[in-house]
């Protein structure tokens, strides 16, 4: 019994011990803040906070970690300025902010994708409105943020597909150079089977999702052949999928992907490499292809697998040739509110600084075009050049067009490669675009 | 009259057996009946459930009304322009798909789990035998679907990473393209859900077989039985009613079966079963109502084996 009450004694104590802690530790913290006091003034930092110091701002966005971080990078200089609190939330999940919105309490800022922008277009604050500096971005990029004549979002960072990546070793061994138009990439493939040389590495393997490098693919041929306007018809349902100019890109793109010759293991190969797989080997040695088609991801595959290969020597990218138009992804800032500290906001990041800014830290490219020539990592400008040279920018067909297309377009080109009529695929894909967006 | 010599206290009313089931019933109704029924309801209406299934049609097309996400599910892998089209594209439909999976798993893993038991009875090293064959049930369907993965890898170079392309390629063969090679891709999936579930039904027939009476068999060899007609003759009927048990187990195990098929091709290349087409239908393509429909013809197709299940189980319980 003595010895009961002692533990429970001692506990007692131990408690009020780790009570009396509690309180102590977050002060050095809070000390750590720097101490408010005179604010950098417009002229110093260039930042016009339109009499917002001291605000809040609610965001919600998809970005975590690594990404998050760069955001807040790049909204420092803002934030240190104007004395804004940001309030964050990170989340994947769409439905979240679907509820938000139809619930009638939206964050003030969200970063998310084209699409949303026509979804909340009755609830988003012009951009307009909002002191963007237009003057900083193409007129394309202003009318990819469009609806119904209202500009709502402010494209914040893109990552284009519509790239081709080699070694620049192999090609000079092989006596090749970069193709400037079509016509010469088509011209470029038949030499290098001539030579004996496999030029493509298709394979698409991804689980559940297999295929999608074939659909980037078409849609960048399609973007070469037709052209953006052609392809944001597909998107809106104006030009069925059945088209003969869809038809005509697949059948492109099949004489490439089903052929041995043209790239490895054939049709076979094309669906039972992995995607990652065939990133790589075009860089093994001996190299198994000479390019691929691949996003801006890319180059981490190849550095993460052969890290003693060089941008610009071991392995480089140049975008396909002769497209009208990128095809890539794009997040888009949008607003729920039109309060001084969100035009604030929108004011710095479509300003020169906040797309210099934006640059500077490298997260994606920036279709501020005040950004252009401020990348710091070598990549990344090569892919700000491509950008800045574009005519046009389109997002994914499959992503954009809802329901289940997207996946249906995976399971089409499949089955396709895998040697499927091409016809009936179509027919059922052009019934799907239009059960999709009726 | 027996009632009134039993105690006040061990007298209950009739509602109180209800009240002890109580907890049950509500986990029940909450998680299994209420969804069954909702799916049943979701099942007769349109993509995102606001209007009825018969909105979705389509002039000049095929039309079964409200049960238009019925005729989707049932009818639209069919190619029905003539009876070979319609035959040919059936058995790469996932209901197809789903009877050789059937009949290929289930007697793959009965035939092969009875030798074994039978076999492992007569072995030294029983128990690590039996351990052997079990073990890939200690796997999960992912694990055992990444690992097969990579066994039926083909690759296009010289060097093939997959197991059998590469004795294939020893051997001097062509590697051939396992996943992707319609049909023998299902198969190939098929065997996988051999290699994992025999060890079960080895494992519950073996004890079926230890339970038959010694005596019987040692009567039978002393009427000059030889080792066949004991097995056939003797064994086999006596556990007649485990086989059947583990039938019907498996049968349910096949087609609720969706992981192997998920992992390993992802219903690519013709290799859809009714469960991976109902998780395309629901969450890949947003249609809730194809779906659930598919859903609801699953379950039919399961009841009439639960039945049986049930009714074995009711006979056994009746017989002790």
């Amino acid at each position: 019994m003595k010895k009961k009450m002692l533990i429970i004694s001692l506990l007692f104590v131990l408690g009020l011990i780790l009570g009396a802690c509690a309180p102590a530790t977050p002060e050095p913290t809070e000390e750590t803040e720097p101490p408010a006091g005179e604010e950098p003034t417009e002229e110093e930092t260039g930042i016009d906070c339109m009499g917002a110091e001291g605000g809040e701002i609610s965001m919600l966005y998809q970005w975590s970690g690594a990404e998050e971080e760069n955001l807040n990078t790049i909204l420092r200089p803002f934030v240190d300025a104007c004395d804004i609190t940001i309030n964050a939330e990170s989340t994947r999940d769409q439905a979240l902010l679907d509820t938000r919105v139809q619930a009638g309490t939206p964050p003030d800022i969200t970063f998310w994708n084209v699409t949303q922008l026509e979804q909340y277009q009755d609830q988003l604050v012009p951009m307009t409105d909002l002191g963007v500096h237009e003057e900083n971005y193409p007129q394309f990029w202003q009318d990819l943020g469009t609806v119904n004549g209202t500009w709502l979002g402010l494209p914040v960072k893109a990552d284009p597909k519509s790239l081709i990546w080699y070694s620049p070793v192999n090609f000079e061994d092989a006596g090749y150079s970069i193709p400037e138009t079509w016509d010469d990439l088509e011209a470029l493939v038949e030499q290098m089977v001539e030579d004996g040389r496999t030029p493509w590495s298709m394979g698409f393997e991804s689980g559940d999702a297999t295929g999608w490098t074939g659909t980037d693919f078409i849609q960048d041929i399609l973007l070469v052949t037709q052209g953006p306007e052609y392809v944001m018809g597909i998107i809106d349902g104006s030009i069925p999928y059945n088209d003969p100019g869809v038809k005509e890109a697949w059948e492109m793109y099949g004489m490439w992907a089903k052929d041995p010759q043209y790239t490895i293991g054939g049709a076979e190969g094309t669906v039972s490499i992995g995607f990652n797989d065939a990133i790589l080997r075009v860089f093994s040695s001996p190299p198994e292809a000479m390019m691929v088609k691949q996003s801006g991801f890319a180059g981490g595959t190849i550095t993460e697998t052969y890290p003693d290969l060089e941008y610009g020597t071991g392995y480089d990218f140049f975008g396909v040739p002769g497209v009208q138009g990128l095809q890539g992804g794009s997040d888009w800032m949008m607003s729920f509110s039109d309060s001084a500290a969100v035009q604030a906001l929108v004011a710095y990041l479509s300003s020169d600084m906040g797309g210099q800014k934006w640059a500077e830290v490298g997260f994606d490219l920036t279709p501020n075009m005040a950004g252009q020539g401020a990348y710091t990592d070598p990549a990344l400008q090569t892919k700000g050049d491509i950008l800045a040279n574009a005519e046009n920018f389109v997002p994914d067909i499959g992503d954009s067009i809802p329901g289940g297309f997207g996946s249906a377009e995976f399971t089409a080109i499949t089955d396709f490669v895998n040697g499927a009529e091409l016809d009936p695929l179509l027919d059922d894909l052009a019934e799907v675009q239009a059960e999709a967006l009726e | 009259m027996a009632e009134k010599n039993v105690s006040p206290v061990m007298k209950q009313n009739t509602h109180v057996p209800w009240l002890y089931l109580l907890p049950a019933l509500i986990v029940m109704s909450l998680f299994i009946v209420y969804p069954m029924f909702n799916t049943i309801g979701l099942s007769f209406q349109n993509a995102d459930g606001t209007a009825s299934a018969a909105t979705a049609c389509r002039e000049g097309e095929p039309c079964w009304g409200i049960f238009e996400n019925y005729r989707y599910a049932l009818t639209e892998e069919i190619d029905g322009s003539s009876f070979s089209a319609a035959w040919q594209s059936f058995w790469l439909s996932s209901y197809g798909n789903t009877l050789k999976w059937i009949v290929v798993m289930v007697t793959g893993t009965v035939v092969v789990g009875l030798l074994f038991a039978v076999m492992a009875d007569r072995v030294k090293y029983e128990a690590l035998s039996k351990s052997i064959i079990f073990m890939p049930m200690a796997i999960s369907f992912v694990g055992a679907g990444v690992i097969w993965k990579f066994i039926f890898n083909y690759g296009t170079g010289d060097t093939q990473i997959g197991l059998l392309n590469a004795i294939i390629n020893a051997l001097g063969g062509e590697p051939v393209a396992f996943l992707s090679s319609i049909p023998v891709n299902t198969f190939m999936l098929i065997i996988v859900g051999v290699w994992m579930w025999t060890g079960f039904c080895m494992t519950i027939l073996s004890s079926a077989l230890k339970s038959i009476p010694q005596e019987l068999i040692e009567a039978a060899r002393i009427d000059g039985a030889n080792e066949f007609q004991i097995f056939f003759r003797i064994m086999v009927p006596i556990i007649m009613p485990t086989i059947t048990v583990v039938v019907t187990t498996m049968v349910i195990n096949v087609l609720k079966l969706f992981d192997i098929v998920y992992v390993m091709t992802g219903g690519n290349f013709s290799t859809d079963v009714i469960a991976t087409r109902m998780y395309t239908e629901m969450y890949k393509n947003f249609q809730t109502g194809r779906g659930t429909a598919i859903a609801v013809i699953l379950v039919l197709m399961i009841i009439p084996f639960i039945y049986m299940n049930i009714n074995r189980f009711m006979k056994q319980e009746a017989a002790r």
